[in-house]
């Protein structure tokens, strides 16, 4: 009887930590929404953050569209991602299939030189490729953009494919030989379908980072037309610096679509982080 | 293993083919790239006018005179152990609770996380508000509670360092939380269990059996957070740009102004060559341990 009390005890404890851990990492998020909804003269007049105001600033979600061409930098960024993620993997997924699969000397030294870039800060490309861009008439384009996008993507697609495509049994290699499959088909028809987990955690991770980079689309992008929204929410900062009603409307919606993404495949991320540490 | 072939094979030619759309994006987006940063670091250049050679006078100025440069270099070491002793520990101590069972766990799993898939950009805008001095969320708690506590954050020189990177945190530990959370499953519970019968209590089961099985998550989170830390850019662009003064100024951060800003192309450009040589030190024992596992 005792223990049991124990262990009501110990739960009852662990779920007050839990809720005031909570409260704290939700105060951005608060935040966020409590000024959202206020307009510059609210703040004027000193309504708190912890009020809600007599007329909710409902116009600052219009504004975000309207003033903020906050739809255009979504449909920017969109191309560039939708671009971006299913080529990117399937070059990942070709280079992690001929370093597991293929007969290869230096099959170490080749997987270490990809790797290396993952490790580089972007600032070491920044210059180099601004000039080169300029040269051949590359900045403001959605290809200039999505083609460093997957060069900077390279190495961490081709860890995780390569450590999923290890644990694939060599036996299914033989079969297909033996059914008369070339590589390509091997690669196409049954590695690339068995390593499914490998590719949606992928496709979420890499996702997430095209959406949000920052610094690239800043340097290749400047025709406000072309912006992606992390580059497009900086404007917003510039031009209308102290509203910031309306500048949280404009984060509030961006968040939308990761938010989505995240929603729906949330239950890949735990999975597919186990199958980066086992490496 | 039986992928580890004799070291004396052939090379398949289809690997060529498999291995060029990779190698040649590859080659253009990084390598290249790198080598003509190095090339470029040589002269002083405006980034418009004509190139003139200076061999390595632009790192001999950062190295000798440049106080910036200096403050940068601190500041990004600070971030490095604020990260090691704050970020892994509080990302730790999530992932033990959250791996726990309880009712719900999932939801606050995905919960702690949410901050990650948020724009570093995004996080940063938002916290510039919360510590803003006279509207924002901090001022206003104080406040609401009857204090008259009132402290600016990120424009005092003092402070502005650490409220950058208590911001940066709500982000930071998502991941490393999910490594954490990926090697605790690995750990049998019969084990711990085991500890249990031998009379470790729960500190004891933490320290000799708990952290000792988690080495190669540590090994990794250790990793990654040293090279993001060397990298740290957007949180601190959007939160401060550096200032006040250069309180908190990055590597990447002065980079980004000596190229941008002040159209000193060749010298920011001699900025990041020398972060490359810095995360040299970090990648090379990394590389080697990761490889060795092969």
């Amino acid at each position: 009887m005792e223990g049991k009390t124990k262990k009501v005890c110990k739960k009852i404890i662990l779920y007050m930590l839990l809720i005031a851990l909570a409260i704290l990492w939700i105060v951005p998020m608060f935040t966020l929404l409590a000024t959202a909804v206020k307009s510059k003269a609210d703040f004027y007049t000193g309504v708190s953050l912890f009020e809600f105001p007599e007329n909710p600033a409902w116009g600052n979600f219009v504004n975000a569209f309207k003033k903020g061409k906050l739809f255009m930098y979504m449909k920017n960024d969109l191309i560039v991602s939708g671009l971006k993620v299913p080529l990117g993997i399937f070059i990942e997924a070709l280079a992690a299939f001929a370093l597991t699969r293929l007969k290869m000397r230096h099959r170490t030294g080749v997987f270490v030189f990809f790797l290396v870039g993952m490790m580089l800060p972007l600032q070491t490309a920044l210059v180099p490729i601004n000039v080169i861009y300029s040269k051949l008439g590359l900045l403001n384009t959605y290809f200039g953009l999505f083609y460093v996008y997957i060069g900077f993507g390279i190495s961490f697609g081709i860890l995780i494919l390569r450590g999923f495509f290890r644990g694939i049994p060599r036996e299914m290699d033989e079969a297909a030989y033996i059914d008369g499959c070339s590589k390509w088909q091997l690669f196409y028809r049954i590695i690339l379908p068995v390593a499914k987990p490998a590719v949606a955690t992928l496709v979420i991770t890499d996702f997430l980072a095209t959406w949000n980079e920052y610094l690239l689309g800043s340097v290749i992008i400047n025709d406000n037309t072309m912006k992606t929204v992390p580059v497009g929410l900086m404007t917003f900062v510039g031009e209308h610096g102290t509203d910031y009603g309306y500048l949280c409307a404009g984060v509030l919606i961006s968040l939308i679509p990761v938010l989505t993404v995240y929603l729906i495949f949330q239950r890949y991320f735990v999975e597919g982080m186990a199958g980066a540490v086992k490496m | 293993m039986n992928t580890k072939k004799k070291s004396g094979e052939k090379t398949d030619k289809a690997v060529w083919l498999f291995l060029l759309p990779a190698g040649i994006i590859y080659l253009s987006v990084i390598v290249v790239p790198v080598f003509y940063s190095f090339f470029i670091s040589l002269f002083k250049w405006n980034g418009i006018g004509e190139k003139v050679f200076v061999g390595l006078e632009n790192y001999m100025k950062l190295i000798k005179g440049d106080k910036v440069f200096y403050t940068a270099v601190r500041n990004n070491l600070i971030w490095i152990v604020l990260t090691i002793f704050v970020t892994m520990t509080v990302s730790l101590g999530f992932a033990l609770i959250l791996n726990k069972s309880f009712k719900g766990r999932t939801f606050f799993r995905g919960f702690f996380y949410f901050p990650c898939v948020i724009a570093p950009i995004a996080v940063a805008i938002i916290w510039r508000w919360i510590y803003n001095p006279t509207f924002g969320f901090i001022n206003d708690f104080f406040e609401a509670i009857g204090s008259e506590f009132s402290q600016t954050w990120i424009s005092d020189a003092k402070v502005s360092l650490y409220a950058v990177f208590a911001a940066s945190l709500w982000q930071a530990i998502g991941q490393p939380m999910l490594l954490f959370l990926a090697g605790l499953q690995g750990i049998s519970a019969d084990i711990l269990e085991a500890a249990t019968i031998d009379g470790a209590n729960g500190a004891k089961k933490f320290f000799f059996v708990t952290v000792p099985l988690l080495k190669e998550t540590f090994v990794i989170v250790i990793a990654t957070l040293i090279i993001a830390a060397m990298k740290v850019f957007d949180v601190v662009q959007g939160l401060t740009g550096g200032g006040p003064g250069d309180a908190t100024q990055m590597l990447s951060t002065y980079m980004y102004s000596q190229v941008f800003q002040y159209n000193n192309v060749g010298y920011g450009t001699a900025i990041a060559c020398v972060m490359v040589l810095m995360m040299m030190l970090v990648i090379i024992p990394y590389i080697s341990i990761t490889a060795k596992e092969d």
